[in-house]
């Protein structure tokens, strides 16, 4: 591998952020000439945000419990933790009982986890402070 | 790396008994722990070993520093019964996430990746921003968690675009094949190996608290919880300086001509702004976070001029810095939750109603300022002759000016306790333990100061 770099090297990236920025500029340019030199309407439906035709109730900015929060946090928690076991499963035969053992070892981690949030009372959705 | 999983395995334990309402098993639990983990680093000594493709360097910096952080967590911890005295719950959460920082204070001294290196930081920073905003119905101390997330989250964001830019250029993450790199290449750097190389300095200079990084340091250090405060000035403080050296050792050491510039640079801001902005404090917690700041910039003298006794001296003042604070600290604590305040004010005649709590502050305050025998004189002594034998004698004097302007402000509580009249206030209840404490660290800060060979001729 040559390690010696030279400014001409970085070409590709100036190119591919003049892309962007053109692109960004070329589309609000042509949107504006394209569109109809009619004076535009505005009326309360055409403002709104379409939503599959659905009409659209409040305002998404509402409080809401911080349960629904905390669930969702440790779904992604333990949802990226069964990512591991992708890799594990393929190399299962390779890895014989050492790997076994190592993936207990990382469940029984993965459990206590599941324990000490449970002792802590996150899935206590009747008891309200 | 015995220590990284002794105390993994006694963080969970922490949470296993805390979340079992054990109250009362938790700290002996922690202390002995902590005992256990420091003689299972110690016996390691001498052995050089390395672990997962040198990303993992286990010789005797790494043993040292890794002693340094364990025994000021040790006296950390040894004052948080009196901290949270009044506190019912068992405080599980706050106990394993500072054994966590500690696990991540290791890996910043003994990485032998810039990646791992990474790891370390983030590890240490994502628990101390955890650990900031633990009062969690302060305002002050949810201040001190978000304003140290959000510019502690920026200053990682240089770090690791320094790290990237050095990894294009060398082709490697490791310390070792970066060097092979500089020396192999030594008259065709481009110029974005050095821009990558200041990058990184920002995001390290920024975790040691060091001009013109320093700003998040006094309003997270008033911010946070004190014994947090004490936790986080000592152990970020000295893992942070520990990586640093490291860093530059072992990898930028053949280009170190370019790096002295800079820290230079650091160095002498950080020594004056910091020692003249304490000078007109009144928060004693803050004022310990402005003396933080330049303790910081006398720690860069070791790093600046890279002689054979830098390392030693490193981890000598480190530990001299790390005691005398923790001990400030724990007189702080409990004046605050005595008197309400910070302030300077309470400390009035604090010597004649606390005689063994005013000595302790006392001892500590004269440590960081550097009056002998004690030792941060020694400390200070000896980081000055390190950059004197490099040849840094501008540096040398901006140090002992600013070691002299420090004597002011380290002095006020002093004063104040010694020589000002009590206005009415009572004398302050302590447990008998927690004065035996006290005065042990503060006789450990004046034996240290009889002993600086034999913690610098370590390495």
């Amino acid at each position: 591998m040559d390690k010696n770099f030279i400014p001409e090297d970085y070409i590709p990236i100036l190119v591919q952020s003049v892309v962007a920025f053109g692109f960004v500029a070329v589309t609000m340019l042509a949107t504006h000439f394209i569109t109809s030199k009619r004076k535009r309407i505005r009326t309360l439906h055409k403002d709104e945000n379409f939503e599959c035709g659905i009409e659209i109730k409040g305002n998404a900015r509402f409080p809401f419990s911080i349960r629904y929060f905390l669930i969702a946090i440790l779904f992604v928690l333990f949802d990226v933790e069964i990512i591991f076991f992708y890799p594990w499963a393929i190399n299962f035969s390779e890895m014989e009982w050492m790997g076994f053992f190592e993936m207990l070892l990382f469940m029984f981690f993965l459990l206590f986890g599941f324990y000490y949030i449970y002792k802590k009372g996150a899935f206590d959705w009747k008891h309200d402070e | 790396m015995n220590a990284i999983i002794a105390l993994s395995a006694l963080a969970i334990l922490t949470m296993f008994f805390g979340v079992i309402q054990k109250k009362s098993v938790l700290l002996p639990l922690i202390l002995s722990g902590l005992i256990i983990v420091f003689f299972l680093n110690v016996i390691e000594w001498g052995t050089f070993k390395h672990y997962y493709n040198e990303m993992f360097i286990a010789d005797n910096f790494n043993i040292a520093f890794t002693a340094a952080l364990i025994l000021t967590t040790f006296l950390v911890f040894i004052f948080s019964a009196l901290y949270y005295r009044t506190v019912k719950r068992p405080l599980e959460d706050i106990y394993a996430l500072m054994l966590f920082s500690l696990i991540g204070g290791i890996t910043m001294a003994s990485f032998g990746n810039i990646t791992m290196l990474f790891i370390g930081i983030e590890t240490l920073s994502i628990s101390f921003y955890i650990l900031a905003g633990s009062k969690k119905f302060d305002v002050a101390s949810n201040e001190a968690a978000l304003k140290y997330f959000l510019t502690g989250t920026f200053a990682t964001g240089f770090l690791l675009f320094g790290m990237a830019l050095i990894y294009g250029v060398s082709g490697s993450f490791n310390l070792q094949a970066i060097n092979s790199y500089i020396i192999a290449n030594k008259e065709s750097i481009p110029t974005l190996f050095y821009a990558g190389m200041i990058l990184v300095f920002v995001g390290m200079a920024f975790k040691i608290a060091a001009v013109p990084f320093h700003f998040w340091a006094p309003d997270v250090y008033t911010g946070s919880p004190t014994l947090i405060t004490a936790f986080m000035s000592t152990i970020g403080k000295v893992a942070s300086i520990a990586a640093f050296y490291r860093l530059i050792s072992i990898t930028f050491l053949n280009v170190h001509d370019f790096s002295v510039d800079i820290l230079m640079l650091f160095a002498i801001a950080t020594i004056i702004v910091g020692n003249l902005s304490a000078m007109t404090q009144d928060n004693m917690k803050r004022m310990l976070a402005y003396s933080g700041i330049s303790n910081s910039g006398y720690l860069l003298f070791a790093i600046i001029a890279m002689g054979p006794k830098s390392a030693g001296t490193l981890l000598y003042f480190s530990i001299s810095y790390a005691i005398a604070t923790i001990t400030a600290f724990a007189v702080i604590m409990l004046v605050r939750e005595e008197r309400g305040t910070f302030s300077l004010q309470d400390y009035k005649g604090l010597a004649k109603q606390n005689p063994v709590e005013a000595f302790a502050m006392a001892v500590a305050m004269m440590s960081l300022a550097g009056i002998p025998p004690l030792a941060g004189f020694m400390a200070k002594y000896n980081i000055f002759s390190v950059a004197m034998n490099g040849g840094y004698v501008w540096l040398v004097i901006v140090g002992v000016i600013g070691s002299m302007i420090s004597v002011f402000y380290y002095f006020k509580p002093i004063i104040y306790m010694y020589f000002h009249r009590a206005d009415a206030h009572k004398k302050i209840e302590t447990t008998k333990a927690y004065k035996i404490h006290i005065l042990l660290v503060s006789i450990l800060l004046i034996i240290l100061g009889f002993l600086p060979g034999l913690v610098i001729g370590l390495l």
